[in-house]
This record gives C-alpha cells, sequence and structure tokens, in this order.
C-alpha cells in the first residue's frame, strides 16, 4: 500500500528533483501531507479527492500520509496535485500489482481540477532544466507543453489524470510536447526610435548608455519625453545570448509569466509604478518570487519618477546594482534570483517639475528642491553614471525637427561598441563593470586628455566621486568612436553626462 | 551708581539676546536709563511702565536676559576669530551708528575697515540678466576700491559676493543669523572666501541664533546702514531687496536700480523705485557718482571705461566654434538648453559638447537647470 513517484520542486530559479511518497495505512479516516509543504500544497488534498473520484477511481476512506522529500527543501505550488493524485490511484493498487515503469521513471508535474483535467502550472521550465543531462522523461500538463519543449527535456503533455493514468498503465500514448511556433514572443516590442524629435543630447546618451551599459537617469520637465526615450531604449541593446534568453524565461516561468511558452528573445522592459513596495520590487513574499528587478534580469529596468519610490524601495536596490542578484532570506531558506539590468530612471526638476522651463514658472523653493534631489543622492546615484538633462520641447520647434536615426541605426553602433568590450576583458562585460585596477588600466589617458579632465574637475566643481564615471562614460564613447585611447574630446562629451553633479555646485561664473 | 565701560559692554550683549528681535522701544528704554547694565536693573514693572508694554513681555525680557551668559560668549567669539562691537567701542561702523535702530552689538569676523561701500541686493530668484550684472556692478566696484555691501542669500546676493571676492575686492556680508550658522549652508565656502579676501561677515544676532525668517527683513537694514548707496538689481514687490531700499531712503542713503525689461516680474521692483525718482545704475560709475564728494576721495574712479573687462579677453582666446556658440546663446536673453544648441547650429552632440564645455570653463557661460546663459 505503499507507492512512490517522481516530482520536481523550485528552489530559487532552480529545480530539484523530489519523491512523493503516498502510504496507505488502516485506521480512521485522514489525509496528512509532511515535507514542509506551504498551504497551496496542503490544499492539494480536496483537488485531489475530486479528481481521483471524477477519473473513475476510489479516493480511499483510510489513512493517507503523503511525504515529499527531502524534506527539508520547502515545497511550493500546485503543481503537486498530479504526482500525489496518481500515488493515491497506484497504492490503491489500480495500476497493477507491481507499479509499472513508467510510474517509476517519470516526472510528474501538473494541477488538477476537480473534473480530473490538468491545469498548467508556473516554473515547468526551471524544474525541467534540473533533468536536463539525466535523460529522463516527464509528464507535464497540456497547457505547459510548449514551455517543457523549450527545455529540451523529453517531455509528454496529458490532459487530464485519466489520460496520465492510463498512459500509466500502458493502454495509451500522450503527445510529445512541440514548441510554439518561432514568430511567437519574437516579435518587436520596443517602438522606434526614430519618432523621438529632438532631444539629441538625451538620444545620444542613451546611445552611450546602451553601449556600455550604464544606468542613466533623465532629468527633465513633464512632457519633455522621459518616459518615450525609456520605451523605446531596449531596442538599441544587443540581441540576447542563448543562454540569457535562457534564464530570463526562467525567472518569467517561475513566475507564471511564460504561458506563451516561448523563449524569451527580446530584452524585458518592466516599468512598475512608484508605489510599489519594496517586497515587489525587488522579490520576496512568505514564498519568495522574483521580483520587479528580477524580471527586468537582462532588460531594462524603467523607474519613472524614480524620488517617489519609497525610501525602502530605493535603498533595496542597492544589492541588485551592486552584486546583480537578489537574496530573498526567509526563516527556513533563502533564495537567489538574478537582477542584471540596466537602470534607466527619470525624474522632474523639482517636486513641481518646472524648475528651469522656458514659458512655466516654477513655484518650490530652493530647500524643496534640494530635499527632492536629496531623495536619489547617495549610494544609489553612485551606481548611475550618466545623468541627463531634458527640455521641453516647443511646438513649433517639434513640428520643424527632423527625424532621428532609426534604433537598427543605432543599435549597429552600439554592437560594434560591446565587440570591442569583449576584446579588451575577454569575455561579455561591459565598460559599466569596470572597477579598480581595470579601470586605470583601460582609462589610460593621453597628456590632452588629463589635462582637460583636470580643468572639469577645477572649473566646474566636479569631486573625485564623478571622476570613476567620467572616466567610463568616456571610455564608452571612444569605443562608440572606434578609438583605442580615450580621446580629449570624449572626456568633453562625458562631463556634459554629469549635470547633477554640475547642479550641486555654485556655477563657477557668477 | 556708576557703571564701568566693561560693565556696560557686558550688559549690552547680555541684552542682545533678547533685543536682537525687538522693535526699536529698546532703543527709547537704552536712552531713558542711559545704558544696559542700568536698565537692566530695574524692575520689569518699571520697565513695563516706562516702554508702554505689557508685565509679561518685561518679566520675558529680564529672564532672557538673565539666562543670557555675555562672558561665555565673548569667550566663544575670541575663539572664533570674531569681533565685538557695541556702540560704545571703537570699530564700531561710524555710518552704521547713523542709522535710527543700530544694532546693539555688532559681531563681525574679518576686518571692517572704513571703506566707502555700495550695497548690491535683489531677489533669489533672479534671471540669467540679473546674476551677470550684479556680478559686473561689484566687479568694478571692487575694482574702484569701493566695498560690496550684501546679505549672501541665494541668487543676486552671491552673484554680487562672488564677484567681488573674485575681483581681489572687499565685500561684506549682513547675516540674518548668528555667524556660527551661515545660512544657507552652501554659501558656507564662499563665506570663507570672504575673510580670506578681506572682507567681513557681520551680524547683530548671537553667535549660534539659527535662520529665522523674521531675522532676515531686519539685517537688511544693516546692509543699507554699512552703505552710501544701495543698488536694487532685481526684485518683485515682495522681494527682501525693496525692504533694503525703503531702509536705505529712510536712513537717507542713496537707491539705485538697475533698469529691466518691462516683462520681467523681477525687474517691476527696480523699474518702479526708477519711476519714483531713483537713479538708474548701468555701472560702477553711475554708483560712485551718488557717492557724498567726501567720500570718493581715494577711489579709483574714471576707470574701467577704456580697460578691457576680463570676459573680453576671454571671448578673444575662444576656438571659432565656441565662439559661433556663445554668438548664438548670447542672442537670446532665455539663453538655450544644449539641445536647442545643437538644433540651433546644425551641430553633431559631440561639437556642441565640446564648444560648450570650453565655454563653460572660461566663465562665459551660466548654466542652471540645463539652460545656458551667457555669464558676461
Amino acid at each position: 500500500m505503499l507507492s512512490t513517484l517522481r516530482t520536481l520542486c523550485l528552489k530559487g530559479i532552480d529545480g530539484k528533483e523530489v519523491s512523493a511518497e503516498v502510504y496507505i495505512a488502516s485506521g480512521l479516516p485522514s489525509y496528512t501531507v509532511v515535507g514542509l509543504p506551504d498551504a497551496a500544497v496542503k490544499e492539494a488534498k480536496d483537488r485531489v479527492v475530486a479528481a481521483v473520484r471524477n477519473s473513475g477511481y476510489d479516493f480511499p476512506s483510510r489513512r493517507i500520509t503523503v511525504n515529499l522529500a527531502p524534506a527539508e527543501i520547502r515545497k511550493a505550488g500546485t503543481h503537486f496535485d498530479l504526482p500525489i493524485a496518481l500515488g493515491v490511484i497506484a497504492a490503491t493498487g489500480r495500476l497493477g500489482e507491481q507499479p509499472p515503469a513508467r510510474l517509476k521513471e517519470t516526472f510528474f508535474i501538473g494541477e488538477l481540477a476537480l473534473d480530473g483535467r490538468l491545469r498548467p502550472v508556473a516554473g515547468v521550465l526551471p524544474m525541467l532544466l534540473a533533468l536536463k543531462d539525466r535523460g529522463a522523461a516527464a509528464v507535464v500538463p497540456e497547457g505547459n507543453a510548449a514551455e517543457a519543449a523549450v527545455s529540451g527535456v523529453d517531455c509528454l503533455a496529458a490532459a487530464s489524470l485519466k489520460e496520465a493514468a492510463a498512459w500509466v498503465r500502458g493502454e495509451g500514448e500522450l503527445r510529445p510536447c512541440a514548441p510554439a511556433p518561432a514568430s511567437q514572443g519574437a516579435t518587436a516590442v520596443y517602438p522606434d526610435f526614430s519618432e523621438v524629435k529632438g532631444q539629441a543630447f538625451a538620444k545620444r546618451a542613451m546611445e552611450i548608455a546602451a553601449a556600455g551599459s550604464h544606468n542613466i537617469i533623465l532629468v527633465g520637465p513633464p512632457g519633455a519625453g522621459k518616459s518615450m526615450l525609456a520605451r523605446r531604449f531596449g531596442a538599441l541593446l544587443p540581441p540576447m545570448t542563448p543562454d540569457e534568453s535562457l534564464e530570463t524565461t526562467k525567472l518569467y516561468s517561475v513566475s507564471g509569466l511564460a504561458r506563451a511558452g516561448a523563449l524569451l528573445t527580446n530584452r524585458p522592459f518592466r516599468d512598475p509604478h512608484h508605489t510599489i513596495s519594496d517586497a515587489a520590487l525587488i522579490g520576496g513574499g512568505s514564498s519568495p518570487r522574483p521580483g520587479e528587478v528580477s524580471l527586468a534580469h537582462n532588460g531594462v529596468l524603467f523607474l519613472d519618477e524614480f524620488p517617489e519610490f519609497s525610501r525602502q524601495a530605493i535603498e533595496a536596490l542597492r544589492e541588485p546594482l551592486e552584486a546583480c542578484t537578489v537574496t530573498v532570506a526567509r526563516v527556513r531558506e533563502s533564495v537567489c534570483y538574478p537582477a542584471r539590468f540596466l537602470l534607466v530612471a527619470a525624474m522632474n526638476p523639482c517636486p513641481c517639475g518646472y524648475l528651469g522651463h522656458q514659458a512655466r514658472e516654477c513655484a518650490c523653493t530652493p530647500v524643496q528642491v534640494q530635499r527632492y534631489r536629496a531623495k536619489v543622492s547617495g549610494p544609489i546615484l553612485d551606481r548611475i553614471d550618466l545623468q541627463v538633462q531634458l527640455s521641453a520641447v516647443k511646438y513649433s520647434d517639434w513640428a520643424g525637427l527632423p527625424s532621428g536615426e532609426s534604433s537598427e541605426e543605432i543599435a549597429a553602433r552600439v554592437l560594434a561598441a560591446r565587440r570591442l568590450q569583449r576584446a579588451r576583458f575577454g569575455r561579455e562585460k561591459a565598460n559599466a563593470f569596470m572597477a579598480g585596477a581595470e579601470l586605470r588600466r583601460h582609462c589610460a589617458l593621453p597628456p590632452g586628455a588629463s589635462a582637460v579632465l583636470e580643468t572639469a574637475m577645477n572649473r566646474l566643481g566636479f569631486s573625485a566621486r564623478s571622476l570613476d564615471k567620467i572616466l567610463r562614460i568616456s571610455r564608452t564613447i571612444a569605443d562608440l568612436e572606434g578609438s583605442r585611447d580615450i580621446r580629449k574630446e570624449d572626456i568633453v562629451e562625458a562631463v556634459q553626462y554629469r549635470m547633477l553633479d554640475k547642479a550641486a555646485v555654485p556655477a563657477a561664473a557668477i | 551708581m556708576g557703571t564701568s565701560d566693561a560693565e556696560e559692554r557686558l550688559a549690552r550683549v547680555r541684552l542682545n539676546f533678547f533685543a536682537c528681535h525687538r522693535g526699536d522701544w529698546l532703543l527709547n528704554l537704552l536712552a531713558v536709563y542711559g545704558g544696559a547694565a542700568e536698565l537692566l536693573r530695574r524692575p520689569a514693572r518699571e520697565l513695563a511702565a516706562e516702554a508702554g508694554f505689557s508685565l509679561e513681555t518685561a518679566e520675558r525680557l529680564r529672564a532672557q536676559a538673565a539666562e543670557a551668559d555675555p562672558e561665555a560668549e565673548l569667550r566663544a567669539a575670541e575663539k572664533a576669530g570674531v569681533a565685538v562691537y557695541t556702540a560704545l567701542d571703537e570699530g564700531y561702523p561710524e555710518l552704521l551708528k547713523q542709522i535710527y535702530d543700530p544694532p546693539l552689538v555688532l559681531y563681525s569676523r574679518g576686518g571692517l575697515r572704513p571703506l566707502p561701500a555700495a550695497a548690491i541686493v535683489g531677489t533669489r530668484k533672479a534671471t540669467a540678466y540679473g546674476l551677470r550684472t550684479a556680478a559686473r556692478l561689484a566687479r568694478e566696484l571692487a575694482q574702484a576700491g569701493a566695498a560690496v555691501v550684501s546679505g549672501l542669500a541665494r541668487g543676486i546676493d552671491t552673484a554680487a559676493h562672488r564677484a567681488a571676492v573674485e575681483a581681489g575686492g572687499v565685500t561684506w556680508a549682513a547675516l540674518g543669523t548668528g555667524l556660527n550658522c551661515v545660512y544657507p549652508e552652501e554659501n558656507a565656502k564662499l563665506a570663507e572666501a570672504i575673510v580670506e579676501g578681506g572682507g567681513a561677515l557681520v551680524s547683530e544676532f548671537p553667535l549660534d541664533k539659527g535662520p529665522l525668517p523674521a531675522n532676515f527683513p531686519r539685517r537688511n537694514r544693516i546692509i543699507s546702514g554699512l552703505s552710501l548707496a544701495t543698488v536694487v538689481v532685481e526684485g518683485g514687490f515682495e522681494s527682501g531687496a525693496l525692504i533694503t531700499a525703503r531702509f536705505a531712503t529712510e536712513q537717507g542713503r542713496e537707491v539705485l536700480a538697475v533698469p529691466g525689461p518691462v516683462d520681467s516680474p523681477v525687474s517691476r521692483g527696480p523699474n518702479f523705485y526708477i519711476k519714483n525718482g531713483a537713479y538708474p545704475a548701468e555701472n560702477a560709475e553711475d554708483i560712485l557718482a551718488r557717492f557724498p564728494p567726501d567720500r570718493v576721495f581715494g577711489l579709483k574712479t574714471g576707470r574701467g571705461k577704456g580697460a578691457q573687462s576680463p570676459a573680453e579677453a576671454a571671448l578673444r582666446e575662444l576656438s571659432p566654434d565656441a565662439l559661433e556658440a556663445f554668438t548664438a546663446i548670447a542672442a537670446r536673453e532665455q539663453g538655450l538648453n544644449a539641445d536647442e544648441v545643437t538644433a540651433a547650429l546644425g551641430w553633431q552632440v559631440q561639437r556642441a559638447a565640446a564648444a560648450l564645455f570650453e565655454l563653460e570653463v572660461a566663465s562665459l557661460l551660466l548654466s542652471r537647470n540645463g539652460r545656458y546663459c551667457r555669464a558676461v
């Protein structure tokens, strides 16, 4: 009266093998799940009872114990329904005296409806990837078939418990999982850059940000086009490598957002609202889930109205910005989600938004402006290399402006610059991640250029803190120009992209 | 009851802890009793009756004065390098003594040489026009050898002080706070530069007095009081600059105003003054011409017409690109932002960036909130 099945669970974004043991003993009718199950797993009972009965099998009124091993991993999710139901059926002997080989060797995943149909679940792809090099097969709900096919693991899709049970008994066949048609998910999601008129400096800064993977903050009044630029930014980045694509898809799968089934080939773009909680931004919850920063992994995280985000949320960005991962620690477990994103932040120049506006008067006092800007100062601003000022474009100017370059043209230059960086570092690494000795080695300045840098520091009041950033930006500008050395003009241009630093000092001229 | 000068001096410092916030009735009381020491000996009831205010106020005065520790204040002042003058002391500025309600005590950091001085005042929300005019007037005055007086506030005040310091001249800043709490904070460096350049920070408030809104208008009478003439550069009708101008009028000093565009809200104050008879100030000559004849002796007047300003020299050394960009920016009163410079000249971003950088380090441009305006 004992049966053992194999299934999987998630730890972070990695799959782990789990064995589901079902034991039916005589005694007062009861149903117990042990092995660190969460609430959804405990609830499986009612679905399993209904599904088993509605599939033409008996659910025994006896003492049933379900054990999910290894017991030290926390089990979350609804995909244990199928293995538990099959385990109950097997333990009652309805699948044959001896458990068939199909039952012992296959991994089962799926949530049950009360009528016995199988429903798709989250996290199929990362779970299956744990089986990749084992040659094992798995049965998944039909709704997850396309996603399962991406894993490259031998998978079969079942529509219902009845179908799965029949297949185990050898009385039917299941359909192998086929990948979704390639067109899905590969369509362009980013609008084109040529639609942005004017804003020459901001567009150039975005090109630099994409080329060197620099984080960027756009400062400008409402209507200047900050969001418009940010929404188009992803199109400038080089295409995702297969590894990047798989990693990002895994994160979406864990969050239950990968139902379309195809591998994500476009870099993600996430723009959470500023009222978001720090847990939703960074990742968390009682059973941890990836946050927005992880959903933006290998893509773009756009934080509009940056100073309006809660202090905790802004502070919490420090870890992913520095380590490119997020660790969510809970009492029973701690999980790690990758979060390597390019931050595009946007803010108004002052609380009312019209400081420096040509036509409208700003209603803020200097203290209010200071306080507003102080919200983003310090450690976070330190991780943002590019600071760009945008101005509102007047309609009369706007109408007369020519369309800009297309995303494709800019992306070609970005790609060339990325190639130079790969050659320099010997691996996929962007200039934004240069630090310490590396920075000194790759950003050595010819004498003319270092004199310019000194002038900038002395006359425009840049601090030593900004120095590294100016160097990194200059390096990327030189890469875009295909120059081996950083030239004078690269530094001169880089200085333009540190407007918040400059605003902090009184203009030298007055 | 004889009172020594030293005692009287201490009593004034003591009384000033309270008096610095109060109006002129205290001066009346001082006159009645012939000194602060005597005043402090009187019972509260008598003070109240004599000055015509409530008993509570009189009692509060006594309590606050009793709490004050003038000896400690003087020790702290000495430690901070601050000189403390009462009207009894030599070094208390003569011009300031002549005003209706001179400060009971004047704290001063840096030298207060008896130089002929002009005040340059204006709004904190200045335009580029106001800033560069304030800076030019201050520079010319400094070069002529006159002291430039202002209030160390943001905007016009800062521009005037800074230009005077940079021209190697003497400038005095009258603060609305104690000398230990320079406000606004971002001007702390400028304050140091003023002292190092031979100028001075002055205040009537005890050393550790923080910024209180009510105290700033009061200190304006010191700005005008130290000066032979007050120049209003920019300011709306509610601006503190107009308060200073009104003080100057009451004190019988000259008031000048910098004419501005008639549609500029911050030029309404100066234009109003000009309409009502104030002299328009275009350059330092105009200001020096309003000084009493006996006070211009020793000043280098009449200079500057033929001499080349530092800005002209800087312009001559510019690259053709930078000169072109400067011409384009200077032609627009509102200035241009970086994008508009590229659009106006049809340049690439890199080229515009290079020109802007050159102009900015040459101090020819003023960059404020993303807009570039001519600084000279």
